[in-house]
């Protein structure tokens, strides 16, 4: 049986829950999602939808009266309340509001995107390299982040009743959850007054930085020289073998601090490093980095991932299927492992008329 | 009353990827007790900024900002004495959580297998960088390598640009709150069943997961900060030195105001980047923000520290700390409102071992500053 089989979730998506129902859905719940006229992306759709029930809303007041059954209300309108869930909802509910700002703060009320709300997180201002604008990360991940919040919201409040026998209201902020993942700027500036800056794959450490990304005989590897002497002597005996360590069998690395050494010197070692690298595969740089540990790792790219034989072996990916196309994609499924989940509906549902759901009984 | 109040962790986890999930188990009323150890300190604990000497244990405000509402005890588990507390800490908790290396818990006495024979209701959370099984299990790497190996990094950037590092260690904060989520639905089947369960978190998959929009398209691109289903998507500057606003146009009536607002007759970059250029990215804000128009100005870390919503809606709460002193830390995202949160002060090192080996687990006061001196509570 799945830990959360038999919970009943209404969502009114809207980027905001998205994730957050999607995680409650594969842990076994019984989601219903209204999802609002604007989302026609279809790879949105799949990967985050898939496993709910999708309604479409042809009935507010069927709305209101699901909302009364459910144990738990994701509510991510990021345009007002359009279906009066605030007043319907049950005292035995869940009900988390999710917005971009706060409910009463100076934001109250503004609008907002994936977008705008992770410009204001600080991430992107740190974000890419110094001479280019801010550069946002892959996907929608102030989104993501607050969608995992509102599953946090919700499994409290579910703990909480079972101690109380109440449910409750909360209040999610978009931009608290897309800031509280910046756990370096704001706390970096209160304490040293300094503000960060973009500084591409440079990782800046004391008075200098190091490269973060190589290119290799075949694609990119990560690896940084750091403070580190073990994992430097590592590297540094297989260029020895090799014949290519140059002037860095000549260092002392138990008394040579990286993050002091002038830039000048770390990029005259690191042009070694580079053609080393260069001419070797990822899968050598891995396997010697897995066997040594260098602290190395290969680049994957998204079909590199969906190739690996260690997320395969993990299941990882699932098959979904569209209902509506009858197309099929491989998406990623199980958020974690364990020997309590059953693997939920791998399908997106065509719509249901909310007024003809009796998913949950008789309406 | 927080929402988990009554709830007991034993927390062994440490640096980033366990501790910001008991955070949360923490803020919200669960009673976490941290085990660490003088012999094996705390990375966390020696990560800047500090508060003053960098060897001074209890003065990284990056330890006490991802520790809050914790009580912190030592225990040598390299000593059998040491693991013999911890055993008895164990068999105290609702939940351990854990981020050892592959195989430590088991050699220690403390795997799964062993825990439930004592406990069968026992919850045992671990989490690391590949998860537990498959041929990665045994991986050894640091919060960034969850971005190389999970194609976040190859997919951040413009097209055609090689692949970019994130700025942090961003695996070391999804996997801990998928952690959070984790143990909150064992906790919820434990309640349901009476089972326990051993739940295996990677910090990898949880990197796929928040990208799995991507995953499910046609063909998989980098893009930068483009998005195909918006009218307008990017950001354009603002007055200042490396000053930005992000600005996100939906529809067509955001597009007539965007328009509107900054007196420009199209939708073009260069129409957008010159009408922005001169404003200054606030006051643009509020201007955008009152027309209907979705933006958000790229806040730095100043602005992060200092900003009036975050401020008023208590993102930030300032706590006293005994090496710190006031210092400000962050909340939770939400307000229960019958349960709420409540943040307190990170511990210093061992600071609550009389309270939780005599006080809380009944052992001799006289026996544990025996251990302590001996170091296997150290």
């Amino acid at each position: 049986m799945s830990m959360l089989a038999g919970l009943r979730v209404l969502e009114i998506a809207d980027g905001l829950t998205d994730f957050g129902g999607r995680m409650l859905a594969e842990l076994g719940a019984d989601v219903a999602v209204v999802l609002p006229d604007s989302c026609t992306n279809r790879a949105r759709r799949l990967a985050w939808h898939h496993g709910k029930t999708i309604l479409s809303p042809d009935d507010r007041q069927a709305i209101r009266k699901l909302a009364v059954k459910a144990d738990v209300v994701l509510d991510g309108q990021r345009n007002g309340d359009r279906f009066g869930l605030d007043e319907a909802v049950s005292d035995n509910t869940i009900y988390v509001r999710v917005s971009p700002f706060s409910a009463e703060g100076p934001y109250a009320g503004r609008p907002a995107t994936d977008l705008t709300l992770f410009a204001l997180s600080g991430l992107m201002h740190v974000t890419g390299e110094p001479n280019r604008p801010p550069l946002k990360f892959p996907g929608q991940q102030a989104y993501a982040l607050t969608g995992i919040q509102a599953a946090t919201a919700a499994l409290l409040g579910l703990y909480a009743r079972r101690r109380t026998g109440r449910g409750q209201k909360a209040d999610l902020s978009a931009f608290q959850s897309a800031t509280l993942a910046n756990y370096r700027e704001a706390i970096m500036y209160e304490w040293t007054g300094r503000i960060g800056r973009r500084h591409g794959n440079l990782l800046v450490r004391g008075k200098s930085g190091v490269r973060q990304i190589w290119p290799c005989k075949d694609g990119y590897v990560t690896w940084s020289m750091i403070d580190n002497p073990s994992m430097m002597r590592a590297v540094v005996s297989v260029m020895e073998e090799k014949g290519a360590a140059g002037e860095l069998s000549r260092i002392d690395w138990e008394n040579t601090l990286v993050a002091n050494t002038p830039q000048e010197t770390i990029e005259r070692w690191e042009a070694i490093i580079a053609d080393f690298f260069a001419g070797h595969t990822r899968e050598e740089l891995g396997n010697w980095s897995l066997k040594l540990g260098w602290g190395l790792s290969v680049i994957y790219s998204p079909e590199d991932v969906r190739d690996s034989e260690h997320l395969k072996a993990r299941g990882l990916f699932v098959t979904v299927t569209d209902e509506e196309t009858g197309k099929a994609v491989s998406v990623p499924g199980p958020l974690f492992r364990s020997a309590q989940t059953d693997a939920p509906r791998r399908t997106l549902g065509k719509p249901v008329p909310a007024s003809t759901f009796t998913g949950w009984g008789e309406q | 009353m927080g929402a988990l109040d009554g709830l007991k962790i034993a927390d062994f986890s440490w640096v980033g990827a366990g501790p910001r999930a008991t955070k949360d188990l923490a803020d919200n009323g669960a009673t976490v007790i941290k085990i660490e150890s003088r012999r094996r300190l705390d990375l966390g604990r020696l990560s800047p900024p500090f508060a003053g000497d960098p060897k001074d244990v209890d003065g990284s405000a990056f330890f006490a900002q991802t520790n809050t509402s914790k009580k912190s005890v030592t225990i040598n588990l390299s000593d059998p004495r040491g693991i013999e507390a911890a055993k008895k800490l164990v068999a105290w908790a609702d939940v351990v959580v854990e981020n050892f290396g592959y195989g430590f818990m088991e050699r220690i006495g403390l795997g799964y297998q062993e825990l439930k024979k004592n406990k069968p209701d026992i919850i045992l959370a671990s989490v690391s960088v590949a998860g537990r099984t498959g041929p990665m299990a045994g991986f050894r790497g640091y919060g960034n390598s969850a971005a190389a190996h999970s194609g976040h990094a190859w997919l951040t950037g413009e097209a055609g640009s090689p692949p970019q590092m994130p700025p942090l260690a961003y695996g070391d904060v999804v996997a801990p709150m998928f952690l959070t989520v984790a143990i909150l639905a064992a906790l919820e089947h434990r309640a349901r069943t009476g089972e326990g369960q051993h739940i295996d978190v990677s910090q990898i998959e949880p990197m796929v997961h928040v990208i799995a929009d991507l995953y499910a398209q046609d063909e998989i691109e980098k893009t930068g900060n483009d998005d195909a289903g918006f009218l307008v998507h990017g950001v354009f500057p603002t007055l200042g030195d490396d000053q930005w606003i992000a600005i996100a146009i939906e529809n067509e009536a955001q597009a007539e105001a965007l328009k509107r607002t900054l007196g420009i007759g199209s939708l073009d970059r260069e129409a957008i980047c010159a009408a922005t250029s001169t404003e200054d990215k606030f006051a643009l804000f509020d201007r955008l923000a009152a027309a209907g128009i979705p933006a958000g100005p790229v806040l730095d870390g100043k602005n992060v520290f200092e900003n009036p919503e975050l401020r008023a809606t208590g993102h930030f709460v300032k706590l006293d700390h005994p090496v710190l002193g006031p210092s400000t830390m962050p909340a939770p995202p939400y307000l229960l409102h019958g349960t709420p949160a409540r943040v307190d002060r990170a511990p210093c090192l061992g600071e609550h071992n009389r309270e939780v080996f005599v006080d809380m687990l009944g052992l001799d006061a006289a026996e544990v500053e025996a251990l302590i001196a001996e170091g296997s509570l150290a």
